[in-house]
């Protein structure tokens, strides 16, 4: 290239041209023309001497050939990186200025990179739905939120990075999360979850690589400790793990709709304001309140004490947790009493107008039943409930029979869980059917020797006040166009409304007093049991109750007020049952809610309805009733026949009674004064065939008797233990 | 006079060789390391680390390739074959005791001097071949027996330098072998047999491939799939040239290769670094600078009038050009990244080395390109 064409040749062409003939002469040098220069490494024809002869051999022709091949080849190739060149160069064009491409928002990589496989993976963030009270309160509800994570192959120093994450995240476990943040193998570690906007940010300022953030949801619920147990909690996750939250899981993903509770955020907080004055005043071991609709079951206000922030749920105490009302299994007492009476009048056992022995003490084996504080006189109908005799609603369970009261409170629900939308819902306590003798029907029939929730009583009692029909306890908001639900008829209405008669009784002249708010007219019944605890019942240890119906003209509302183990103080004489202690405390929740709840107090028509709610406590015997009523067999019991019993049972229909026995009619104030209303005669509902007269007892039984009864329900329960229980606190007759 | 003009050569001494020399091709390849020390200046942010050190090198690497100029192409071609051997050897040596750098092993030590004998081994090949098919005839061609040596001289280093592993220079290795035979006449249907099963290997090495060679083709097909793992370079490079537009960002300046968004910017990536300063003008001068000194190889292989040097000069400028072509492919992100630099332009002592070998052997051909081979050897 750099060499000047010499010769007569041009530089290629000597090879460049078909190879000569093999006899043809080589080619001449003109004489005319100046001798060629000598030319370093010519291997060139006009190198040689002129005169010689070259010969052109077959291998040099074949060379020749094979070199214009490779001419020929070499052009090729070149032509082919021209065209690949020109590739590149449109590449480059296109790169460059026909479709550059811009460095795209940083959201934009974040995105692309939370699409990655192994985030993809993941199940994408469902909301999960708010959960409101019936009037559209929020109760809980899920907010935005960021988890920090770590990918720990971007870590450059855990150790450090650890230590830093620990002075924004005190809670963090730095050695551990230091350990965590060193396993190169994993791409994902959790740090914390659910951080504040201001953790994150100072995070961000952190600026250690492989650390992010991911969206996550927290749970909050914004009315604290109000209804905390009934709206239970989630895990991190957001799967609900206790309460409504456990409950509507799947439906709180699925439908993003609020999900509306029977709850009334007012009802609630009223009933908890009472319950927790009361828990503190009478520094009492738990309480439990609810208040429920009597006709459709929906439950406004459900409080069980001691609680906890539902924002807490982690760190609550078990206790805290622990849902007395529907979880909580107590003797009901004498709340139980009002179960007792409407199965007898019922089933046509009893009528209002009979007397029952509450003078003597009834022994049975090695128990006693007595009265605490009783009239020691025979006793009316309405003056059992009233003073609340366990003597009287042990003969009227005796008079009904064991197979009867079985069938009826199975009837009644107190033999299974309440069906309510709580996991928390327990199964009752109850007796082992092949030993519920005769002195179980007479303890069950004063709420003793069997355990029920709190829910159970409210459910039961709304049967007793609502005209006779079961509802079922719901926590769902029903809408009003749904109207009463359809519930089973479990006593006729003219039962039903004897029985509030006989509630109200409680109230004006019974245990009940305190809670008389004018106007209101409450109806109700007080119970107090005695805290079963190690080897019997406890003394001065009482679970205190009261359930109350309100207005008993038009019942609307069952309230239940109950506290467990109160401590009397000087304000109650140092008296810690029911009447002293929770009564009160019912009757202020029901002056306080009704008005919320558009029962306005009405004293205009009081005299009206006080007389429509009249019951004499000695209703007039109609001529030629019993005073006592037959007596219902105990199957295969033989064991019973007391001395108490034996005398009651001597009593004939029309025969005069010892003059000791005989009850003094002039003792009470309302006799003879008050107008007598006669009850009209009732169809009975047999739940089962009328009762045979028990025959004769076999033996007497002459034990040595305790001076108080004895732990009845261990007794019962010992041949035969119950299932074990699965729930969250303390079984609630375990030790104390 | 008469006995000097008798003799079939005339005194070629080494003032009549470097006379003989293609000056103007030196001054294109000064040119091209001028281009590299711009590029390196701006990757370096100065002299230092990179530019300084590149200009000596290439002043230590043109003695090196003027003294190979001078060498006889005859005493090449002699030792064409233990060359190959030697390389083959140092080849094997580096699966072995070669040292690991960036996950594969590459590089060995000689006398202190790391190198790299795949690069070695693309000349030796070259030569070897050159020295095997330079007395062969069109018939001679035609004989698949013929073949058979040759393809095993290309298929051992081919294989060694996979297992290292290296699949872009072992590529350009086959591809540089493919060229030869293709200079020296083998069939085009022969060609046409070879290829026609690579598809079919090609998805069968694609399932035996390394994890990162597999995600390097994965991302080159959905860059944006991985934007800051495997995908990085890619989308970073085509960044990097996207904001160069027509005019570049001016000298010195560019966000991508100055805030180091840019990876390997003073090697692999190093013309993408021109392309966002320069632009596309920029980046055609350069590449037209480069196509100069291609088609200028390859205009020496024509000029030769030995097939040995034809055949040297064509592999030497293929090899060169393939090179070039991977490289800026690779940055205009038209093929997977391949960790191959940019030659005379990228920083690296070894790769400087061993490519002004072969532009010194290439030079040697041109000088002697006229000299005849002894008849008894052809």
């Amino acid at each position: 290239m750099s060499q000047p064409p010499q010769g007569p040749f041009p530089p290629n062409s000597p090879q460049d041209r078909p190879p000569p003939p093999p006899d043809a002469a080589p080619p001449m040098r003109s004489r005319a023309r100046p001798a060629p220069a000598p030319r370093q490494g010519a291997a060139r024809a006009d190198a040689v001497p002129l005169m010689e002869t070259v010969r052109v051999t077959a291998p040099d022709l074949r060379r020749r050939a094979a070199l214009e091949k490779t001419r020929e080849r070499l052009f090729i190739t070149a032509c082919f990186f021209v065209v690949l060149f020109v590739a590149v160069i449109g590449k480059l064009a296109d790169a460059t200025i026909i479709d550059p491409l811009h460095p795209r928002p940083p959201s934009h990589q974040i995105a692309a990179m939370l699409n990655t496989p192994t985030l993809a993976a993941a199940p994408p963030l469902a909301r999960r739905a708010m959960i409101t009270d019936r009037n559209g309160q929020i109760l809980a509800i899920s907010l935005p939120t960021v988890s920090v994570y770590a990918d720990p192959r971007q870590m450059m120093d855990p150790n450090d990075a650890a230590r830093k994450l620990k002075q924004v995240l005190p809670d963090l476990d730095e050695a551990a999360l230091a350990r965590r943040l060193s396993d190169a193998q994993r791409q994902f570690v959790y740090v914390a979850r659910q951080v504040t906007p201001d953790q994150e940010r100072r995070i961000l300022d952190l600026g250690i690589p492989g650390i992010d953030f991911r969206p996550t949801e927290d749970r909050h619920y914004p009315m604290g400790r109000t209804a905390a147990q009934v709206l239970g909690a989630v895990d991190v996750d957001e799967d609900g793990i206790a309460g409504v939250e456990k409950h509507f899981n799947k439906r709180l993903f699925e439908d993003p709709t609020p999900l509306r509770l029977s709850i009334d955020v007012r009802v609630q907080a009223v009933l908890r304001e009472e319950l927790d004055a009361a828990y503190t005043e009478f520094t009492a071991k738990s309480a439990c309140g609810v208040v429920m609709d009597i006709d459709t079951g929906e439950v406004l206000a459900l409080v069980s004490l001691p609680d906890y922030d539902a924002n807490n749920f982690a760190t609550a105490p078990a206790n805290a947790r622990f849902d007395c009302a529907a979880s909580g299994m107590y003797e009901p007492g004498s709340t139980f009493k009002l179960q007792t009476l409407s199965m007898a009048l019922q089933l046509g056992v009893v009528h209002v107008w009979n007397e029952f022995d509450a003078a003597h003490p009834i022994h049975v084996g090695r128990f006693t039943i007595t009265d605490f504080e009783g009239e020691n006189r025979w006793l009316y109908l309405p003056e059992v409930l009233a003073y609340s005799s366990n003597l009287g609603a042990a003969h009227i369970a005796l008079d009904v029979g064991p197979e009867r009261q079985q069938a009826w409170l199975r009837m009644m629900g107190m033999f299974k869980p309440v069906p309510i939308q709580l996991p928390e819902a327990d199964r009752p306590i109850v007796p082992p059917i092949s030993r519920w003798k005769a002195l179980t029907t007479m303890t069950v029939g004063f709420g003793n020797g069997i355990a029920v929730s709190p829910l159970h009583i409210v459910r039961g009692t709304a049967a007793v006040a609502n005209g006779g029909v079961l509802v079922t306890p719901t926590l769902l908001a029903q809408p009003p166009s749904n109207g009463v639900p359809e519930g089973e008829r479990v006593m006729s209405e003219q039962t039903s409304d004897t029985m509030r008669k006989l509630m109200r009784l409680v109230v004006t002249q019974g245990t009940a007093k305190g809670a008389n708010i004018p106007g209101f007219y409450v109806g109700g019944k007080t119970g107090t049991s005695q805290v079963v605890g190690k080897g019997g019942y406890r003394q001065h240890t009482n679970i205190s109750t009261f359930v109350g119906v309100f207005p008993m003209n038009a019942p609307r509302y069952v309230v239940y007020f109950m506290l467990n183990e109160p401590h009397g103080n000087k304000s109650t004489g140092g008296f810690s049952t029911a009447g002293a202690v929770s009564v009160p405390g019912g009757g202020r929740v029901i002056a306080r809610i009704g008005p919320m709840l558009g029962v306005l107090p009405d004293l205009t028509d009081q005299a009206t309805i006080d007389q429509a709610l009249y019951m004499p406590m000695q209703p007039p015997r109609p001529p030629g009733q019993p005073i006592t009523p037959p007596d219902a067999p105990i199957p295969g019991d033989h064991g019973f026949n007391t001395a108490a019993r034996a005398a009651y049972r001597r009593i004939p229909g029309h025969a005069p009674l010892p003059p000791a026995a005989r009850p003094v009619a002039s003792h009470h104030p309302a006799r003879g004064t008050a107008p007598h209303r006669p009850v009209p005669p009732r169809a009975p509902v047999h739940l089962l065939p009328p009762a045979q007269p028990l025959p004769p007892a076999a033996r007497r039984q002459t034990a040595a008797y305790t001076a108080q009864p004895r732990d009845v329900l261990a007794e019962a329960t010992q041949a035969a233990p119950l299932p074990a229980r699965a729930s969250l606190g303390p079984p609630p007759l375990a030790p104390r | 006079m008469m006995e000097r003009r008798l003799l079939r050569e005339a005194p070629f001494d080494a003032a009549a060789k470097l006379w003989r020399v293609n000056w103007l091709y030196v001054l294109l390849l000064c040119a091209l390391s001028g281009v590299g020390y711009v590029a390196l200046y701006s990757a370096g942010g100065g002299p230092e680390p990179y530019a300084s050190r590149h200009v000596l090198r290439f002043a230590a690497a043109l003695v090196l390739m003027l003294a190979v100029a001078m060498t006889d192409i005859r005493l090449i071609a002699k030792l064409a074959w233990p060359f190959y051997f030697l390389a083959l050897a140092l080849l094997a040596a580096v699966a072995r005791f070669g040292h690991v750098g960036l996950g594969a092993q590459r590089w060995i030590s000689i006398g202190g001097v790391l190198m790299q004998p795949s690069e070695l081994m693309k000349i030796a090949l070259v030569l070897a071949l050159a020295a095997w098919f330079r007395r062969a005839s069109w018939e001679r061609m035609g004989n698949p027996l013929f073949l058979i040596p040759p393809m095993l001289a290309v298929l051992v280093p081919v294989g060694l330098i996979l297992k290292e592993p290296n699949l872009g220079t072992a590529v350009i290795t086959a591809a540089v072998g493919g060229a030869v035979f293709f200079a020296a006449g083998v069939r085009w249907w022969k060609f046409a047999l070879v290829l026609a099963p690579v598809p079919l290997l090609a998805t069968f090495a694609f399932h035996h491939l390394h994890g990162y060679q597999r995600a390097r083709i994965e991302t080159f097909l959905h860059p944006e799939r991985d934007p800051l793992g495997a995908g990085y370079n890619i989308i970073q490079s085509k960044i990097a040239l996207g904001s160069g537009g027509m005019w570049g960002e001016g000298f010195l300046h560019g966000s991508q290769g100055k805030l180091d968004f840019l990876p390997e910017k003073q090697t692999d990536f190093i013309f993408t670094l021109l392309g966002e300063q320069f632009g596309f003008v920029g980046s055609v001068v350069i590449l037209s600078l480069l196509c100069l000194i291609i088609l200028g190889g390859m205009a020496m292989a024509i000029r030769c009038r030995h097939q040995f040097g034809r055949l040297v000069a064509l592999g030497i400028a293929v090899n060169f050009s393939l090179y070039v072509f991977v490289n800026i492919a690779m940055n205009a992100g038209a093929i997977p990244v391949g960790g191959v630099p940019l030659p005379l332009v990228s920083h690296g002592g070894s790769a400087m080395m061993t490519v002004m070998l072969g532009f010194g052997l290439l030079m040697s051909v041109h000088v002697h390109r006229d000299v005849e081979f002894p008849e008894g050897e052809g």
